[in-house]
């Protein structure tokens, strides 16, 4: 570091009166046209906050615990506000969806009650008439319609051989 | 300010803290205490004098608003004066650039040589015309700098920048100042 960065450190404390100049500085302040400068403009800068118009530190301390309060009080109606705009839209909600009735409800797929009685594994068919449940047997007990050959109880011994082949391989 | 057993002169982070939790003398006190810097720096920056008071106090109401930003890195008046220089940004913008230094003739006292104090002013207003057209960060160091003797680390922890930046920042200040003052 320089002599000039180093007095140029120095300037403010000793400018503030927090220290002052060695007999060394003070020489090279006395030689140095920089550093006089500087030290000049520190000086300066010095007078300048000398001559700034006083303020009334307590008008303005009033002043901003005025404002403070102002800015609390706006912050806790802002909240209550907001919080009494949510309570509010989900009253609304709930109301809206009691007070619309089912008819105007999104429809969806009615579930539906049926009371039926454990014994009776099939209930629709207690309502048949015994003409009807013969011929609802009958048809049961007849080959199903549609099924393929391979659903029929009559798959060939071939399949049974060609499944046998194929275990016989899987199990090496 | 509570009755705890707080120091006799509390510390500017006692009385944030009181503050913060709920003591409001205690930012009455704050503000006691730094404004009247704080209206010389604002001054010093180019403000206008008429409007110094509503800047010193948006400044504080702003400050106490965001006291948890501050950490204590800075002290808090260099830390309040950084808003101070924020504020007085936002009042430049809201001029849209106009000139903000009042360059009124200044009352002089009435003194021997009045034409040595006309050119003190003069070179004053100058200088303050000067400070006030250098950059922020420029004018801000030099400002805690050569009127509040901070040292650069603290400059740097208030302003947002390195000890070696605000050093920097100070130097390019004063070589543009110094043609003022000569």
């Amino acid at each position: 570091m320089s002599d000039c960065e180093r007095l140029s450190d120095r300037m403010p404390d000793v400018a503030m009166q927090r220290a002052a100049w060695t007999t060394d500085e003070a020489a090279h302040l006395a030689s140095c046209a920089e550093c006089r400068a500087e030290w000049d403009l520190v000086l300066a800068a010095r007078r300048l906050e000398a001559s700034a118009p006083t303020v009334d530190p307590t008008a303005i301390a009033a002043a901003v615990e005025r404002r403070l309060a102002t800015d609390r009080t706006a912050g806790r109606r802002n909240r209550w506000f907001w919080a009494g705009g949510a309570a509010a839209a989900a009253a609304a909600a709930i109301t809206l969806a009691v007070t619309r009735g089912p008819e105007a409800r999104p429809e969806v797929a009615p579930v539906v009650a049926v009371e039926t009685d454990p014994l009776v594994p099939l209930p629709e068919l207690e309502g048949l008439e015994t003409a009807q449940l013969d011929t609802l047997l009958q048809t049961l007990d007849g080959p199903l319609a549609g099924t393929s050959a391979a659903d029929s109880a009559s798959v060939d011994e071939d399949a049974d051989a060609a499944l046998e082949q194929l275990l016989a391989t899987w199990e090496g | 300010m509570s009755a705890s057993p707080m120091l006799e002169t509390p510390s500017d982070h006692e009385l944030a803290s009181a503050y913060r939790a709920g003591d409001e003398r205690a930012a009455a006190e704050l503000v006691r205490r730094h404004a009247p810097a704080l209206g010389r720096y604002l001054y010093s920056s180019g403000a206008v004098p008429d409007e110094i008071d509503d800047l010193v106090q948006e400044t504080l109401f702003r400050a106490f608003r965001r006291l948890d930003g501050w950490r204590g890195e800075a002290s808090f008046r260099s830390w309040v004066f950084a808003i101070g220089g924020n504020v007085l940004r936002d009042e430049f913008r809201r001029r849209k650039g106009r000139q903000v230094l009042s360059l009124e003739d200044r009352d002089l006292p009435d003194r021997a040589d009045p034409d040595a104090d006309l050119a003190a002013a003069e070179t004053q207003e100058g200088l303050r015309c000067g400070i006030a057209a250098l950059p922020r960060l420029q004018r801000e160091v030099f400002l805690l700098r050569t009127q509040q003797g901070s040292g650069y680390t603290e400059i740097a922890a208030a302003l947002g920048t390195t000890p070696g930046a605000a050093r920097v920042h100070y130097h390019h200040a004063v070589k543009r100042l110094k043609e003022l003052v000569r």
